[in-house]
């Protein structure tokens, strides 16, 4: 059934969408088919190419279809002979993915799609040259398929063929957080198998609507049923009700007709709407927090059940915007599943010979922090696999393997998520930097003198700089990170490097979790308020200062087993100090940038849960400056940059 | 028969809290083994003491009850890391059992209810 014109426009988007999906997923299998060809993995590159030849006719994109198809052809060709799978193999599906790509791509935009002409004729070169006969195992398409080859025997031990268990629990009555204990056994029984249906659906269950008649599970699972009891008896406060073989699977050929197959129901949200979702869910905890400051001027006698209404609003509300947060939470594997092929390519390229490690990618970020961080962290790998890792023979001279080696690893540290992109290349040389910015004028050789490593380092990041050739061979560090250091900032995150001559250099990304609320401190400082991120906060001491030293630099605050040096968070903002320096003030120890350090305020005005609105220019120039707010009374804020109020 | 007590390491940057916990498990027959106030003392207190099982708090300073629970299961596997949550926190308690956390119990913690999660976790029911 081909989709007729005028209808199109509506599945449009939707087919853009799920083919981009379908073509990273396949570019991904043929990354990992490169280091080893088995055939659960051509199986997975086939259902790709399948699904999407079944999209494309139904969108009536004929050339689309023509191409997944001559591709479909030859992957089930490989499938039958995984042995005959080499480099030349993988390079022609990939250039079929990339037109495929580019075809998706042009449908998009409602443009023609672009000529498949050369690598049809490639594919189906491959296809004919792998024909039956032709090679040492004459397997014809469809027929058995060989043992996978020993590399793929460690994806896990024979399992019986699967059945469908259905099980039927509920959780005790009087139990605590009933929602959370149902999802815990959904969890376990989901170690157990795949869970094929689920009543109520998963987000139901997340919030706690659970039906008076139990919750209903369906597993696929080889596990007979005692082990099923046995694993829910381990859950406190549930009770099995019922357990006990499912209706039959459908058929694989009839997967779109199949009811069953509706295990956690989604539903896709243009991202825009997630956006004003989140953005109303932020005014009205905003609207809320100003109605409970217009509530104060209430006579004490009335205030009692208008607080009362208020908690109970602002916990409704508060509900909503943490709901809309985990709605907008996505795994950072969108990013990092690009990463191997886009190696890949680069290396080749360029004549590297790289391995690339990634690590962490179960992480989630919001999505609005997915999506500028993409083009940053693509950016980065190439300058390691182009600019630091170094070709094979240099290494081999300096002593070192001759494969590169580029490591990616994302971390949850607190309330931030932290990506490094390490690579064991040359190196950064700071003398040969900071003469190279010295003689185009961006810097005084004074300044450039008083310059620490770590800050010597960032003037990679010049935008006069990054853009000039030599940098290249100078820094083993290239283009654009101006450019990067620049996005990163603008969502709230920071840049750092490390580098070793000869060694290699380290890019570290440190993100907010989420971009839009955030918990501060209120200070008062010189009769301003500012907002200090929580997040950065250790902790708030209020004694006075051990007697500085004269002349030997701040004075110090005693915080947990050691001191912290006190600074006038005045005069690091340069504000008029408005007292005698530290005289029984209170003081807030924050994680700068490097080390803890104390701020000296005039007052704490206390905790605040805030949404984080952009500077607009020219503020978001203002070194120092996070964002701002708008308090419950209507008065803006400033909320402080803490990790870069580091003082010189 | 008598089974030597099980051992439990109580996380939580209360001394207070930890305190009701301990005797809670005291009275239940375990045998607390260590305390710590952070997330990085708790990991770094587990890999030293292999207890039976840990008792988790969620929010403390110095990392955070998920982010000690992942890091102590990433050193042993066969971690049972039972977390200790607040109402109001059920995402994060969801959260912690995606990053493999046993179970769960909510404070202000009820001794029979805790007693009866730990002594399923640790299959002595």
């Amino acid at each position: 059934m081909a989709v007729t014109p005028p209808d199109s426009a509506r599945y449009l988007a939707l087919y853009v969408a799920e083919a981009a999906e379908h073509l990273e997923a396949l570019g991904r299998d043929v990354v990992r088919f490169e280091q080893g060809a088995t055939v659960e993995l051509v199986d997975s590159m086939f259902r790709h190419a399948h699904s999407l030849k079944g999209m494309a006719a139904t969108m009536a994109l004929e050339g689309t279809e023509a191409l997944a198809h001559r591709l479909e052809d030859l992957l089930e060709r490989l499938r039958a002979d995984v042995h005959r799978a080499d480099a030349t193999a993988a390079d022609v599906v990939l250039q079929a993915v990339d037109v495929l790509f580019t075809q998706v791509r042009a449908a998009a935009e409602g443009r023609p799609l672009p000529d498949a002409g050369p690598v049809v004729g490639r594919l189906a070169a491959l296809t004919a040259s792998l024909s039956p006969g032709e090679g040492p195992s004459g397997a014809a398409p469809g027929e058995a398929q060989p043992a996978p080859p020993p590399a793929a025997s460690s994806l896990g031990p024979e399992a019986p063929t699967p059945g469908r268990v259905a099980v039927r629990f509920h959780v005790s009555p009087g139990a605590s957080q009933p929602a959370v204990r149902g999802f815990l056994a959904y969890k376990r029984l989901s170690t157990l198998g795949a869970v094929v249906g689920l009543e109520p659906a998963l987000d139901e269950l997340k919030a706690g609507r659970l039906p008076p008649r139990g919750i209903r599970l369906e597993l696929e699972t080889s596990a007979p049923e005692a082990a099923i009891v046995r694993t829910l008896r381990t859950v406190a406060g549930v009770e099995l009700e019922a357990i006990g073989p499912a209706a039959a699977p459908a058929p694989a050929v009839a997967t779109s007709a199949g009811p069953e197959r509706v295990a956690p129901p989604t539903i896709r949200v243009r991202a825009e709407l997630m956006d004003a979702f989140l953005e109303h869910a932020g005014e009205l905890l905003l609207a809320t927090a100003r109605v409970r400051a217009l509530s104060r001027g209430v006579p004490e006698a009335q205030r009692p059940p208008i607080d009362e209404a208020l908690d109970r609003l602002h916990l409704l509300v508060k509900g909503l915007h943490d709901e809309v947060m985990r709605a907008r939470m996505t795994p950072v594997t969108l990013i990092t599943d690009r990463l191997p092929r886009a190696a890949r390519d680069i290396a080749r390229l360029r004549g590297r010979d790289v391995e690339l490690v990634v690590s962490g990618d179960d992480v989630e970020l919001d999505r609005a922090l997915v999506d500028a961080l993409a083009e940053p962290m693509m950016h980065l790998l190439r300058n390691a696999i182009d600019h630091g890792v170094e070709p094979a023979e240099h290494r081999r001279a300096a002593g070192k393997p001759p494969r590169g080696r580029v490591t990616v690893a994302v971390s949850r540290q607190r309330d931030r998520v932290v990506l490094e992109v390490r690579d064991d290349g040359r190196g950064i040389d700071v003398e040969r930097l900071k003469a190279l910015v010295s003689a185009r004028g961006l810097a005084s050789p004074e300044a450039l003198r008083a310059m620490s490593e770590r800050e010597a380092l960032l003037l990679v990041c010049l935008p006069g700089l990054s853009t000039a050739a030599d940098v290249t061979q100078v820094s083993g560090r290239g283009v654009g990170m101006d450019a990067v250091k620049r996005a990163v900032e603008h969502v709230g995150g920071t840049l750092e490097l490390e580098s070793r001559v000869g060694e290699g250099t380290t890019v570290r990304l440190s993100m907010p979790l989420t971009v839009a609320v955030v918990g501060l401190l209120l200070v008062e400082v010189a009769g301003e308020t500012y907002g200090l991120p929580i997040a950065n906060v250790c902790g708030v001491v209020e004694v006075s200062p051990g007697a500085p030293a004269p002349g030997q630099g701040a004075p110090l605050v005693a915080w947990g087993q050691g001191v912290v040096p006190v600074h006038e968070l005045a005069t690091l903002l340069e504000l008029p100090s408005s007292q005698t320096p530290a005289k029984g003030s209170p003081f807030v120890v924050v994680e700068g940038e490097r080390a803890r350090l104390a701020l000296a305020v005039d007052r704490l005005l206390g905790q605040h849960e805030v949404v984080l609105k952009a500077l607009a220019r020219p503020l978001d120039l203002v070194p120092g400056l996070a964002g701002v707010t708008i308090l419950g009374d209507g008065q803006p804020v400033f909320i402080l940059d803490v990790a870069r109020l580091t003082p010189t | 028969m008598t089974a030597k007590p099980k051992t439990v390491l109580v996380v939580d940057d209360s001394v207070f809290m930890r305190d009701i916990i301990k005797d809670i498990f005291g009275a239940g027959g375990f045998s607390v083994i260590g305390e710590a106030g952070n997330g990085v003392e708790a990991v770094e207190r587990y890999k030293e003491l292999k207890p039976d099982l840990v008792t988790m708090d969620l929010v403390m300073p110095d990392r955070s009850g998920i982010e000690a629970t992942r890091e102590i299961l990433k050193a042993d596997t066969s971690a049972l890391v039972v977390m200790c949550s607040a109402h109001g926190q059920e995402t994060m308690v969801m959260e912690a059992i995606e990053a493999g956390a046993a179970d769960f119990i909510v404070k202000p913690p009820r001794a029979e209810e805790v007693l009866a999660v730990v002594r399923k976790v640790l299959g002595v029911a």
